[in-house]
């Protein structure tokens, strides 16, 4: 109940943040150097067939009145069309948006998993010898960012040793089940598994590459939480009741600690979500994140409009169900 | 047969290299049924003790000689599995804080149905039913909607019944509480140490009551023992210990303490404080000597031992006691200064609003607040928490704007701090704090933080004029010259506080707004703080609104005093005939709440 | 030995960093060749250690006969420049905004807190991917687009410290012995927040390194007449299979530099802690 009603406040709030966005965005782009009505011409055309590409495109009228009419576009449905692919720009995010959803999520529970794992395995070493060399290890984990990780699995398990593929969604081969465009879900619904399991080894390098970019932070956090936790006092109170060390790290101290783990996996979630732009463009994964660099490569203005957009209303959303969910868990927040 | 036993207990500390003792050779007995009180100030190491029986000493102390027994089985050698069924069951153990004692995440019924399952207790329903009536053995209201509460939702007493219950739910042999009532109103405390004894005759259990408050342990405990600087110096029946002390410490610590009743007198202050861990170990006869009004050579040489049977005392010269008196300082006349008033404040309001953007809601911290201040006098504002008094002393020095009503501070009207009116407040009136430790920038130096206000630019001095001020001042406070190249860290709490009143001095102001400064600090370091406000006041001649809960403080300390309820003052008046003849109802429950004096 | 290099981490990260700043300065110098010197009799060399390569080119070389080694040593200055100017940029505005918004608070705080929240709105990666394709390429647009980006990561972290020390009580007293507002800043909250600055400006080195080599990766980072790691990977990803170190130089360039900073800001954090100065820990 609680939730849902934080869901509804954040969403309201997030509206104008969408407009002062799409507002910004819309700025940000028109004070190109690259003229994009030239970019959509061949490169032969004359003065006259670009201004008037120009003028098709709207890009001859005033700042403002162009914004007005993306908006009044925008709130239709109708984002434009991709200057270079001659495709409705909303059309394309829809195909590409899930690729990304299903790498983003994977993702996100191996850097769960590997952030807890390790944020326990942190905690248990306190006050002893291995603690620093553990520390150090994060510390060289943490500094290797996502696209790094991506290159490096690439050349590893790609090239030396021939495990795992490491280019798109599915091998050439197969064809690919169009539902959903989950296509783990969508090789479950027509009821082949050679098709999941592809999927799934397809997506083992770029997940694992983007999770463990950004499971050190997890860890850390969990760490130095638990570490705060066990300062406090009800802590040392259990202990007096004579509650067992293995029931108040479980019941007691995690409970506590997940709060600001929560928070920080929430913060997070957007430079994971960012990163994975680029693990998508190293391993030719067809997600937004590769629609969104040729998009820039290319200066097509609606296409870059529409999916920087996107991000941004994903972000909004896991930002306010992390809000919500931290609401639910910390009764202190709750009206007394 | 006593039920804990403590022979030749040592604790100690490794600091750096060394190692420290900080209970040295502790021998204790706690009789069954009976309250033992263990009376210390800070660093006399009685915090230890708790922490020794439950054998959860924090990192860097062990307990390295001496033995522990309890009902004749040996704490100290004991499995850990069956020590862990011990605590909670036979032993159990009463926090300082409440508030923090509880998990905050799990709700009162989680963590009692946790305690009832470690006690043994199978069936749910069984749990439950067990935890209602725990609740309602220590008077608790409403016990099913309660178990439904997380701690923050409940008052700090509330709390600390939910864990006092938590305690005697098992019917435990001892219970060991550490300064369970420090962190409560007065008046809640009263009643949580009337409950404490109830359920301790009750159910005949033996208490080892910590505490640092004299006065609250004889009216509390069968048996007093005294500690000082690790080892027990006093040990006896409570009236007789209090009433007629065998040791120069307890006489001096009785004769530190303000009293409710008879005259006002000077208070005994004795030099500088309790010696450190390390001064301690290095020491070799009895360690009070240093401090001792009656101490002879024989006392630096040999540590006096603990004699006596019934009532013991460790001194070679318990029937030189009676010596210590206070000389009968007559107290200076009442100021009835026809002067204009220094401040003079009227219909004196504070709201606070409060709630998101939706529901806004309401506060009232100071409700038309009313009062005078003559030159030189010293006004106390008495009060419980939530009572208003710290928001009253900060809309005085400007640190909250007033919703409505007047200040004016010597003749100027002071209420929107602006420009003129802000540089005529700094001026003429200043603040010290509560926490000497968050009110001293910790990266500057002693000497530079007494002479701050001769940084501002509109009043800026050179150097060589603030250090001359600073030396001033520091010779003023009774602190040594040196202290002036140290930062706050290495000062006592007492410096620190001198420190602060200094820097507040600095300006001379007219009026000193004091916010519980003596709260929280030993018993002997307060009495040195009020002496020098004494003697400070004879010879600075300012006003002061000193706030405090303490009620004994204030009546020694100042002329007047003002009684604030929820915003409101209630009752004011000259302080003795408000303490003897209150008019107010909550006057009178404050006044009744103050531990009697025997 | 200054108290805060009083950690392994600390010392270990800034010798690190000194030698990448050193290869950076003495790249001129040092290099074995010119780094645009094309060779294209030699191109795709591998590394001098495997079969094939030559003592020549001590990393190969790359797809236009260019020594993989120079290129390295001359691509640090880019990354040094690029980490220096803009973390100290991000720094000063995230810090300022920080400061107005932790001091004041009231309707400043909230309206920073509002421009913070719509530009954490946006992964970091798309935004300077967006500001690029707006600015155009360049190395002076790559240093404003991080500054324009990473501000608000100073801003978030440095306003929690700022209204913990805001709060403290011996602000409150600076104040009320006459300290105008810029006084009290200057003298006893900004002091207090220097050991935070300094971890954070140290581990936004590193990020901004990171930063740098992604968008010299997608083409859209510093000009092409500009030796960067990020266009060295984007190079090397082809030749993986006969010359891989053109593709692992440069990702263990960008690794030691980053880990060089992330140590040092790890170890400073650790001297510096503001609980042990304060006392509270």
């Amino acid at each position: 109940m609680i939730l849902l009603a934080t869901l509804g406040r954040r969403l309201l709030v997030a509206v104008p943040i969408l407009l002062i966005v799409s507002a910004l965005l819309f700025i940000a782009l028109r004070v190109l150097p690259v003229d994009p009505a030239a970019m959509s011409m061949p490169p032969n055309a004359t003065r006259a067939e670009i201004d008037l590409a120009r003028r098709q495109m709207g890009l001859d009228r005033p700042l403002p009145e162009q914004y007005a009419i993306w908006l009044r576009q925008a709130v239709h449905g109708d984002f434009g069309r991709s200057i270079h692919l001659r495709r409705d720009a909303l059309q394309l995010v829809g195909e590409t948006l899930p690729a990304t959803i299903e790498l983003t999520v994977f993702a996100m529970l191996v850097a769960g998993a590997l952030g807890l794992a390790g944020g326990l395995v942190l905690f248990s070493l306190r006050d002893r010898a291995a603690e620093t060399v553990a520390e150090t290890g994060t510390t060289l984990l943490m500094s290797v960012p996502e696209f790094l990780w991506a290159l490096l699995f690439i050349f590893i398990f790609g090239v030396l040793l021939h495990a795992l593929p490491f280019t798109g969604r599915l091998d050439a081969g197969l064809q690919q089940p169009r539902i959903t465009g989950f296509l783990l879900l969508d090789a479950l619904l027509v009821r082949r598994p050679e098709v999941f399991l592809n999927a799934l080894m397809h997506l083992v390098l770029p997940a694992v590459a983007l999770g463990l970019a950004f499971a050190p932070p997890i860890m850390r956090v969990l760490r130095s939480s638990l570490l705060d936790v066990y300062h406090e006092d009800y802590i040392r109170q259990a202990r007096l009741r004579g509650i067992s060390e293995t029931r108040i790290l479980l019941h007691h101290a995690l409970k506590n600690a997940a709060l600001p783990t929560l928070t920080l996996m929430g913060v997070q979630f957007g430079f994971l979500f960012g990163g994975s732009l680029l693990v998508e463009v190293i391993y030719s994964y067809p997600g937004m994140g590769n629609l969104m660099v040729d998009a820039v490569r290319n200066a097509d203005l609606p296409v870059i409009q529409v999916v920087g957009l996107t991000y941004c209303v994903v972000v909004l959303l896991i930002n306010s169900v992390v809000d919500g969910l931290y609401l639910v868990l910390n009764p202190r927040l709750r009206p007394r | 047969m006593s039920l804990l036993v403590a022979r030749g207990l040592t604790v100690s500390a490794t600091l750096g290299e060394a190692r420290v003792p900080v209970l040295r050779a502790l021998n204790l007995s706690v009789a069954p049924g009976r309250v033992l009180g263990l009376v210390g100030e800070s660093g006399a190491g009685k915090s230890m003790i708790g922490r020794a029986i439950a054998h959860l000493l924090p990192p860097g102390f062990a307990i390295t000689s001496g033995t522990l027994r309890f009902d004749g089985r040996d704490l100290l050698r004991m499995p850990a599995a069956r020590r862990r069924s011990l605590l909670g069951r036979d032993i159990a153990f009463v926090p300082q804080e409440p508030l923090t004692a509880l998990n905050p995440v799990l709700t009162i019924a989680t963590q009692m149905d946790e305690h009832f399952s470690h006690l043994g207790v199978t069936s749910r329903m069984e749990r439950r039913k067990r935890a209602m009536a725990a609740l309602e053995a220590v008077h608790l209201p409403e016990a099913e909607a309660l178990l439904r509460r997380y701690p923050h939702q409940l008052s700090g007493g509330m709390c600390q019944r939910v864990l006092i219950a938590m305690a005697f739910a098992s019917r435990p042999r001892l219970v060991v509480a550490d300064e369970p009532t420090t962190a409560l109103d007065v008046t809640v405390q009263a009643r949580i140490v009337e409950l404490m004894r109830e359920l301790q005759q009750r159910d005949a259990t033996a208490v080892l009551f910590i505490t640092h408050d004299l006065r609250l342990a004889a009216q509390v405990c069968d048996d007093i023992a005294v500690l000082y600087a690790g080892s027990i110096v006093e040990q006896g029946p409570a009236r007789r210990v209090f009433g007629l002390p065998a040791h120069p410490y307890t006489r001096c610590l009785q004769l530190a303490i303000p009293s409710m009743k008879g005259p006002r007198r000077a208070l005994y202050a004795l030099p500088e404080q309790m010696p450190g861990l390390r001064a301690i170990a290095r020491m070799e006869g009895c360690r009070f000597a240093p401090r001792c009004p009656i101490a002879q050579s024989e006392c630096f040489t040999a540590e006096p031992p603990l004699h006596g049977t019934e009532h013991a005392a460790a001194c070679f010269f318990t029937d030189w006691i009676s010596a210590i008196e206070l000389p009968d300082t007559p107290r200076p006349p009442a100021h009835a200064r026809s002067e204009a008033p220094l401040l003079e404040v009227s219909g004196l309001s504070k709201h606070f609003a409060s709630g998101g953007l939706l529901r806004r809601s309401q506060t009232v911290a100071v409700r038309k607040a009313d009062f005078i201040i003559a030159p030189g006098e010293f006004l106390a504002v008495v009060g419980e928490s939530g009572s208003g008094k710290t928001t009253l002393g900060r809309l005085l020095m400007g640190l909250e704007r007033p919703t409505f009503g007047r200040i004016v501070l010597a003749g100027r009207e002071v209420t929107r701090g602006a420009g003129a009116a802000r540089r005529h407040r700094v001026r003429t009136a200043q603040m010290v704090f509560q926490d000497s430790q968050s009110a001293l920038n910790p990266r500057r130096r002693v000497g530079a933080i007494v002479t701050q206000a001769m940084e501002a630019s509109w009043q800026h001095a050179p150097r060589d004029v603030r250090m001359q001020r600073a030396r001033e001042l520091l010779a003023e406070m009774g602190l040594a010259q040196e202290l002036a190249s140290h930062t706050p860290a290495q000062l006592s709490g007492g410096q620190r506080q001198r420190v602060n009143i200094a820097r507040a001095l600095c300006v001379v102001p007219k009026l000193l707004v004091a916010d519980e400064i003596v709260s929280g600090l030993d018993v002997s370091v307060q009495a040195q703080l009020l002496n020098l406000l004494q003697r400070l006041r004879a010879e600075l001649d300012f006003a002061m609104l000193f706030i405090s809960h303490d009620l004994a403080v204030v009546r020694h300390l100042c002329d007047r005093v003002l009684v604030m309820y929820r915003g409101e003052i209630v009752e004011q008046g000259p302080t003795e005939a408000v303490f003897s003849a209150p008019q107010h109802e909550y006057t009178k429950a404050l006044l009744a709440a103050v531990p009697a004096e025997l | 030995m200054p108290r805060w290099l009083h950690s392994g981490r600390a010392i270990a990260g800034l010798v690190l960093a000194l030698a990448v700043l050193l290869a950076a300065l003495l790249a001129p110098i040092v290099a074995p060749h010119d780094p645009n010197e094309q060779d294209l009799l030699n191109t795709l060399l591998p590394a001098a250690w495997q079969a094939g390569g030559t003592r020549a080119h001590w990393l190969g070389t790359d797809a236009l006969g260019r020594d993989v080694l120079s290129r390295l040593l001359y691509g640090a200055r880019v990354a040094i420049t690029v980490a220096l100017l803009a973390a100290s940029g991000a720094m000063l505005l995230g810090s300022v905004l920080a400061i107005i918004a932790g001091y004041f608070g009231g309707w400043l705080d909230w309206l920073i807190g509002r421009a913070v929240d719509v530009w954490m709105s946006f992964p970091p990666v798309v935004l300077s991917l967006i500001l690029m394709t707006g600015l155009g390429v360049g190395e002076r647009n790559v240093i404003l687009a991080i500054v324009l980006v990473d501000w608000t990561r100073f801003c978030r972290v440095l306003r929690s410290e700022v209204i913990v020390v805001a709060r403290r009580d011996y602000v409150t007293a600076a104040r009320l012995v006459g300290f105008s507002h810029w006084r009290a800043i200057t003298r006893e909250v900004l002091p207090a927040t220097i050991p935070l600055l300094v971890t954070l400006l140290t581990l936004e080195m590193g990020i901004a390194v990171v930063v740098e080599a992604i968008l010299s990766f997608v083409g859209l980072g510093v000009s092409s007449n500009q030796i960067a790691w990020g266009q060295m990977i984007a190079d090397g990803r082809d030749a993986i299979y006969q010359a891989p170190w053109n593709l692992l130089a440069p990702v263990l360039a960008i690794f030691i530099t980053v880990a060089a900073f992330n140590m040092l800001g790890d170890g400073l954090r650790r001297t510096l802690d503001v609980r042990m100065i304060e006392g509270r820990a």
